[in-house]
C-alpha cells in the first residue's frame, strides 16, 4: 500500500530525513518510535504534503500512485489520513461543516455522490458516539476550546468519518488519560484494523501499543530507520531506552 | 457637483481616501436600471425603491415614511445631500415592521438625505441596499429617544462607481443602536460616521465588513462619542482585501470627562488574501474620564497556514479552504444582525464576493 524508498527531506535547508525506507502492506499496523528530533513528525508531514517540507531525494508510492506528485487534498481523497499531534483550531467553522465539506470533497474527487445533510449527520453522530464524544462538540468550531484529549478524540472521529485506507497517526496518544487512551485505541482498531487498511503509529511510548497491537515496530533515529522488529522491540525499548538500540 | 471640494489626504480623516474616485464615479454614463425585485428581502413592512436618489412613490408618504425637504449637515459630503429626502418618525413605544430601502443608481451622481427619529421606546429595523453604478451620496441622521432601539443593516453592492454614506446619530438615555455595514460590491465606498451617546447608559454597536478586490478601495471613518456615563460601544470591523485593493478602517472612541463607567471596545481586523493588497487600520481612543473600560485590538494578517494545511489534509481543496476560513473571518462581523433573513442575505452577499475574489470557491 505504501512504499517509501530512500526518502530525504529538509526544512529550511536542514536535512531531517536522511534516506528513510519503509514498506507498509494492507492489513498491517506499523509503529514508529524514536527519540525527540529523530524525524518522526517530519515523516508524517512529508507524507501529508505540508508546505515547507521539501523532498530532495527518494520516492513514495501510495496505492500505486506517486504520492509526492499529489497535492495534500488529493492525498486525502486517495485515502491517506494524517492524525495531527497538535490538531489545529479553526474559529468560525463548525466541526459538522468542516467534516461534511471534507468528506464530500473527497467523495467528489473519487466521483462518488455527495452525502446529504441528513446522511452526513447520521454518520457523524454514530462516529462521535463510538468515540464517546458529546454530539454538541460536533456543532462547535473545529477544536476551539477543546482540551488536548478532546482534540485527539476529534481526530479519531474525523478518521471514522472519512474512513481512509492508510492512517498516519502522529502521537495520537499524547495528552490522553488512561480512559481516553483505551477509547482512542479501540477506535483505531475498529476503524482501521481490516485486511484492506493500514496504520502507521508514530509514538514515544509503549502504552498505546498495549491497545493497538503493532505487527511491526521501527526505530527512527537521525532521519532513518535504524532497527525494525516485532512487538517485542517496543517492550525492549521501553525497558532499555533508545540509547542502546539506536547506537 | 462642480462646487464639491473634498479635503485632501493631508487631513487625517481623509488620509486613505481617493477623492478623485468620486468625481470619476459621478462621470459614469447612465445605464439601464437593475432588476430590483430580488433585492427586497422576504420581510413584512414598507419597501421603498429609490432610483438615482429619487424615491419612487406617489404622494407624500409610504407606510411610516414621509417625503420632505431636509437640510444638509456641516460635513463636506453631508452638506451635498441637502434637498428632498425621506423621514421615518416613529412615536413613543411603537414597534414598526422592518423598513427596506433599495437604492438603484444608473450612473451620474445622486444625493438623498434621510432622517430616522424614534420616540422613547420605539423599535424598528431598517435595511438598505445599494446597487448600480455612478456616485450615490447619502446623509442619514438618526435621533433615538429614551430606550429606543434601531437596528440598521446596510449593504453596498454597487458594481461600479462610488457610494458615500454620512451617518450622524444622537442617542438618548438607554437607547440602542446596532448598525452593520457590508461592503461587498465592486464600487468604491466611504462611510463617515459620527455617533454620540448623549444619554446615560446607551449602547451603540457600529461595525461591519469591507471586502475589496481588484483595484477597489473602500474606507470607513467612525467616531463614537460618549458624553454621558454608563454607555457601551462596540465597534467590530473586518476588512478583507484581495488583489491590489485597499480597505481602510479608522475607528475612534471619545470619552468625555463626565462619561464615567463607559465601556468602549474596538476590534479591527484585516485579512490580506494576496500580499499585493492593503489593509489600513487605525484604532483611536481619546479618554478624558478616569473610570472607564476601553479595549482595542487591531491586527492585519494572512490566512493561517496551519489551518489551511489542516483543512487540505482532510480533503478540502486549497481555494475552498481559503473560502471557508475567509468566510469565518467575515462572519464575526455579520453575527450582530439579529434577524435571520437579513443575516442570511448578507452572508450570501459575502459568499458571492468570495466566489468572485477566489475564483469560484465561495458559496459556503
Amino acid at each position: 500500500m505504501l512504499k517509501i524508498n530512500n526518502l530525504h527531506a529538509e526544512i529550511d535547508g536542514k536535512e531531517i530525513l536522511k534516506g528513510l525506507s519503509l514498506t507498509v502492506n494492507a492489513g498491517e499496523v506499523h509503529a514508529i518510535m524514536g527519540p525527540n528530533g529523530a524525524g518522526k513528525s517530519t515523516l508524517g508531514y512529508v507524507l501529508g504534503g505540508r508546505p515547507g517540507y521539501e523532498v530532495t531525494q527518494g520516492s513514495v508510492e501510495f496505492a500505486g500512485q506517486d504520492l509526492l506528485e499529489m497535492a495534500p487534498h488529493e492525498r486525502a481523497a486517495a485515502g491517506l489520513f494524517l492524525g495531527f499531534q497538535y490538531p489545529v483550531e479553526i474559529p468560525g467553522v463548525s466541526n459538522v461543516q468542516f467534516l461534511r465539506e471534507a468528506l464530500n470533497a473527497q467523495r467528489a474527487t473519487r466521483d462518488e455522490k455527495a452525502l446529504s445533510g441528513g446522511e452526513f449527520l447520521k454518520l457523524a453522530r454514530g462516529q462521535a458516539d463510538l468515540l464517546g464524544m458529546d454530539y454538541d462538540m460536533l456543532k462547535r468550531p473545529v477544536n476551539v476550546g477543546f482540551s488536548g484529549g478532546e482534540k485527539k478524540r476529534n481526530e479519531m472521529v474525523q478518521m471514522g468519518i472519512v474512513a481512509p485506507k492508510l492512517a498516519i497517526l502522529d502521537e495520537t496518544d499524547s495528552g490522553l488519560d488512561i480512559d481516553a487512551l483505551r477509547i482512542v485505541g479501540d477506535g483505531i482498531n475498529r476503524i482501521m484494523r481490516s485486511a484492506d487498511k493500514a496504520v502507521i503509529l508514530i509514538t514515544h511510548y509503549q502504552r498505546l501499543l498495549d491497545y493497538v497491537q503493532p505487527d511491526f515496530v521501527h526505530v527512527l533515529a537521525d532521519g532513518r530507520i535504524v532497527r525494525s522488529g516485532g512487538p517485542e522491540l517496543a517492550a525492549q525499548l521501553e525497558a532499555d531506552g533508545y540509547v542502546g538500540i539506536a547506537a | 457637483m462642480n462646487t464639491l471640494t473634498l479635503p485632501d489626504t493631508r487631513v487625517e480623516a481623509w488620509r486613505w481616501a481617493d477623492p478623485s474616485a468620486i468625481t470619476a464615479a459621478a462621470a459614469l454614463p447612465v445605464t439601464r436600471a437593475t432588476d430590483t425585485d430580488t433585492l427586497f428581502l422576504d420581510l413584512p413592512g414598507v419597501r421603498l425603491l429609490v432610483v438615482d436618489g429619487v424615491p419612487q412613490v406617489d404622494g407624500q408618504s409610504l407606510g411610516g415614511l414621509t417625503f420632505v425637504t431636509l437640510a444638509g449637515s456641516d460635513h463636506v459630503l453631508g452638506a451635498q445631500a441637502a434637498g428632498p429626502g425621506w423621514r421615518l418618525d416613529l412615536p413613543a413605544d411603537s414597534a414598526s415592521d422592518p423598513v427596506q430601502i433599495v437604492h438603484v443608481s444608473t450612473g451620474g451622481s445622486n444625493q438623498l438625505p434621510a432622517e430616522i427619529m424614534l420616540g422613547d421606546g420605539a423599535v424598528v429595523q431598517v435595511v438598505e441596499t445599494y446597487v448600480g453604478s455612478g456616485w450615490s451620496n447619502r446623509l442619514t441622521r438618526v435621533t433615538l429617544g429614551k430606550g429606543a432601539r434601531l437596528m440598521r443593516a446596510v449593504r453596498l453592492l454597487q458594481t461600479e462607481g462610488f457610494v458615500s454614506l454620512r451617518e450622524e446619530a444622537s442617542m438618548g438615555e438607554a437607547a440602542s443602536l446596532v448598525t452593520t455595514m457590508l461592503g461587498a460590491g465592486d464600487a468604491g465606498s466611504r462611510i463617515d460616521a459620527a455617533i454620540t451617546l448623549a444619554g446615560d447608559g446607551g449602547s451603540a454597536e457600529y461595525g461591519g465588513a469591507l471586502l475589496t478586490r481588484a483595484e477597489q478601495r473602500q474606507e470607513c471613518v467612525v467616531r463614537v462619542r460618549h458624553t454621558e456615563p454608563n454607555g457601551q460601544s462596540h465597534q467590530l470591523w473586518r476588512a478583507v482585501a484581495a488583489d491590489r485593493s485597499t480597505a481602510s478602517l479608522a475607528a475612534a472612541v471619545e470619552v468625555a470627562r463626565d462619561a464615567q463607567k463607559t465601556d468602549g471596545e474596538q476590534s479591527l481586523r484585516g485579512l490580506l488574501l494576496q500580499r499585493t493588497a492593503t489593509v489600513n487600520l487605525k484604532p483611536e481612543l481619546e479618554i478624558f474620564a478616569d473610570d472607564v473600560k476601553c479595549a482595542h485590538g487591531a491586527t492585519v494578517g494572512e490566512l493561517d497556514a496551519k489551518a489551511l494545511f489542516y483543512m487540505q489534509s482532510r480533503g478540502i481543496a486549497p481555494a475552498r479552504a481559503q473560502a471557508l476560513l475567509t468566510r469565518a473571518f467575515v462572519g464575526d462581523a455579520l453575527v450582530r444582525i439579529g434577524d435571520d433573513t437579513i443575516r442570511a442575505a448578507f452572508e450570501a452577499d459575502a459568499d458571492a464576493w468570495l466566489d468572485r475574489a477566489l475564483g469560484g470557491a465561495g458559496a459556503v
